[in-house]
């Protein structure tokens, strides 16, 4: 079995790469269509968040599943970008290594923001959205299975995730509170009315705002997400209008090009009178063209630029670290030797069942000739068998479980070789 | 009680250079003990600073002038009023850094105000007068508040300047909000317009009834008053500006008022340090008997300067 992971992250890759490599559902659904269009023997999955778009791809062998550079070339293409744009920022992990970084992804080990909350369920929903596909996924549903139990693990034994700061948080508690002493006064437009939103209004209730204006694409979403914060819904048309009477903008949408662009803005800006404006463009790609935050008294921050905050935060954290680390690892192990296992599963099965096979062929000849045994006798010959059977079979059966520890299959195909038990 | 005699300058001079830097080490490491230590050596400071500007006024009004006429009385009084401010933020604010800001303005104060020297100005007799001290008294807080709004214009620009680069804030101390600084801003020009304003007519009063009676006055071509008169001018201007055009109350238009205001403050001190206003009071106790034109009004006239009226 082989696990493969491409993609690229904040780690490695800027936001302009990012966005251009970003994915939203309608876009994922297709490419994994596409996907399992060109390569039906594959499992794959793919997750696209506002730090990181990677793609997981497990298979039986080599030969049933793309190549590391295929992966790349069909990720570039599907996003219509060329190869040779974006290979230096992409990372490629195989077996172990990317069993590791999902687990470390999961447990928001690998996030900008160490412990944040959302990633885990950005996980969860990127392989719901594989399985929906309804195509067999054995490998990836137990790689991201294990990911999940790691994830909850950590969160539990390590205090890495106390006071965790998500990106939000770190938005509004951290940044808002530079530009403004109190919330409750202020006009709060939000644009896009997804999770991020969401869990952005939840932070600038918790400081104080109140007055919410949602605007979104599509009104229901708007509605839901206005009911209940209390806050108002205003139509896709009149987002200029919103934009010029407002203090603090939260934008998520999950557009492909700038929402807000510098012409549209500086047609506003005449109407602010010059009020300060605190944008926090949180949408991948990003919804405000960035030449919007030289504009006079506007302060655009994007994911970004709270790069830096996270990397202290990270540091802040780094006690927990170790203890989160050795979760991962004893994890990580324990994947792999469960993985190991699973793949010589059929091959143990196989010897078994010959050798229940041989032990009832026997019993039952030697039953045959000895004629007439009373039921007590008769089940202390079939215990003895089946000890001998069981006997028999340990030694190797241990030695199998101690090779699937180290990895190696040279015992698996010695012992399919000497009691002939085929692939 | 006689101990009190023994507060000198360099007491709560040496308080307040302590308290800065101790809030300079604020800005490289956390020390939990810090906070109740500042506090202990600027209300030290800030006792002996009280103690030191009552008892040179008790003995100068039981003498032949008034303390806070003289170049270092007005100074001291100027940090003593930016200390009282200093408080109040630390009260308002203790977060933030501040003292980064006032203290330095405070020590350049001390300083001046030694430098200067504590030359008497005002016959304490004059001084006593309602529209004497009124006038004083208004272009004293008025300075400070121009002084305390330039703290407070610098620290806007520089957290806006900040922001506007996406720098992180601090973990160990963070700058007051911009709407905080904005607002004080604000409040402080027109604070400070009021002020120079009532100082200024008080002392166009305080001309108009020593005319009247005959003392000496200051002529009215005095370059203490045209540079005063200017001053006033200009931060009633940028009040007006403030109030009718509405962008000016935003950001850092309204830092870049209170920052041109300083300047102007600052180049009022030099004309009245340098163009000799001082040294013509002679011919001005001459002329007062043959009842010399009027003096000063504005500002600066109550500054050392205005020995000229007294």
């Amino acid at each position: 079995m082989i696990l493969k992971i491409i993609g690229c992250s904040h780690h490695q890759s800027s936001v302009e790469v990012r966005e251009r490599l970003a994915f939203n559902p309608q876009q994922t659904f297709r490419f994994l269509r596409k996907f399992y269009d060109a390569y039906p023997q594959s499992e794959v999955v793919l997750l696209s968040t506002c730090n990181r778009t990677e793609l997981y791809a497990a298979g039986q062998s080599h030969d049933l599943m793309p190549s590391t550079e295929e992966m790349e070339l069909f990720l570039a293409d599907s996003c219509g970008v060329q190869h040779s744009e974006i290979n230096d920022f992409l990372f490629e992990h195989a077996n172990e290594q990317a069993v590791r970084h999902l687990f470390a992804v999961a447990a928001s080990l690998d996030s900008m923001v160490i412990g944040e909350a959302q990633i885990l369920s950005q996980v969860k929903q990127a392989y719901r959205q594989a399985a929906d596909l309804n195509q067999p996924m054995p490998l990836t549903h137990h790689v991201f299975q294990a990911a999940i139990r790691v994830a909850k693990r950590v969160a539990s034994e390590t205090e890495i995730h106390t006071n965790r700061v998500s990106i939000p948080s770190i938005a509004v508690g951290v940044f808002a509170r530079q530009i403004f002493e109190r919330l409750d006064n202020k006009q709060i437009l939000v644009i896009g009315a997804g999770k991020m939103a969401d869990e952005t209004l939840k932070y600038i209730q918790g400081e104080g705002g109140r007055d919410f204006v949602v605007v979104n694409r599509t009104r229901e979403a708007a509605v839901r997400l206005a009911e209940k914060f209390n806050g108002r819904v205003a139509d896709w048309d009149a987002l200029s209008d919103q934009i010029q009477n407002a203090d603090l903008i939260v934008s998520t949408t999950g557009a492909s090009q700038p929402v807000v662009t510098l012409q549209m803005y500086q047609q506003i800006e005449r109407g602010r009178l010059q009020r300060p404006l605190f944008v926090l463009d949180l949408a991948m790609p990003r919804d405000f063209e960035p030449s919007v935050g030289e504009c006079l008294n506007v302060y655009l921050y994007t994911i970004d630029d709270l790069q830096q905050e996270c990397d202290r935060n990270r540091n802040a954290r780094v006690g927990e670290w170790p203890k989160a680390q050795k979760i991962l690892d004893q994890e990580t192990e324990r994947f792999m030797r469960e993985l190991s296992l699973r793949s010589k599963g059929p091959t143990i099965q196989r010897l078994k069942q010959q050798a229940q096979q041989i032990k009832d062929i026997e019993l039952d000849r030697l039953m045959k000739r000895l004629g007439e045994v009373n039921p007590q006798q008769q089940k202390e010959i079939e215990a003895s068998f089946h000890r001998i059977i069981n006997k028999l079979l340990h030694p190797p059966l241990e030695s199998l479980k101690d090779e699937a520890e180290t990895g190696t299959t040279g015992l698996l195909d010695a012992l399919k070789r000497l009691f002939q038990l085929g692939d | 009680m006689n101990w009190l005699y023994g507060i000198s300058i360099t007491c709560f001079a040496a308080s307040y250079l302590v308290a800065f830097c101790l809030e300079l080490t604020r800005v490289f490491f956390r020390a939990p003990l810090r906070k109740y230590l500042i506090n202990g050596v600027i209300l030290a400071g800030f006792f002996a600073h009280t103690t030191y500007l009552v008892l040179q006024t008790q003995m100068q009004l039981a003498g032949t002038g008034l303390f806070m006429g003289s170049w270092s009385g007005w100074c001291f009084g100027a940090a003593w009023l930016l200390i009282v401010a200093y408080l109040w933020i630390r009260y308002r604010q203790p977060q933030t850094l501040s003292g980064l800001f006032v203290l330095p303005m405070v020590i350049c104060l001390i300083g001046a105000g030694t430098w200067l020297g504590p030359e008497l100005s005002f016959p304490s007799a004059r001084a006593r007068t309602v529209w004497n001290a009124v006038h004083g008294l208004s272009l004293l807080v008025g300075t400070a508040t121009v002084i305390l709004g330039f703290v407070f214009g610098t620290m806007y620009l520089v957290q806006s300047s900040r922001l506007k680069k996406k720098r992180p804030p601090s973990r160990l101390v963070r700058y007051p909000s911009l709407e905080w600084l904005q607002e004080t801003s604000e409040m402080l020009l027109l604070v400070s317009t009021v002020l120079l304003g009532v100082g200024l007519l008080s002392g166009i009063l305080v001309n108009v009834i020593n005319q009247k009676i005959g003392r000496g006055v200051l002529p009215w071509n005095d370059p203490v008053i045209i540079s005063s008169a200017i001053l006033f001018v200009w931060l009633l201007i940028s009040l007006l500006f403030n109030l009718v055009y509405r962008p000016a109350r935003q950001g850092r238009k309204v830092a870049y008022l209170v920052l041109t205001s300083f300047l102007f403050l600052v180049v009022e001190f030099a004309i009245v340090l340098y163009a000799g206003h001082a040294t013509r009071e002679p011919e001005l106790q001459e002329k007062e008997m043959a009842g010399a034109p009027v003096a000063a009004a504005m500002g600066a006239s109550q500054l050392p300067a205005c020995r000229e009226a007294g």
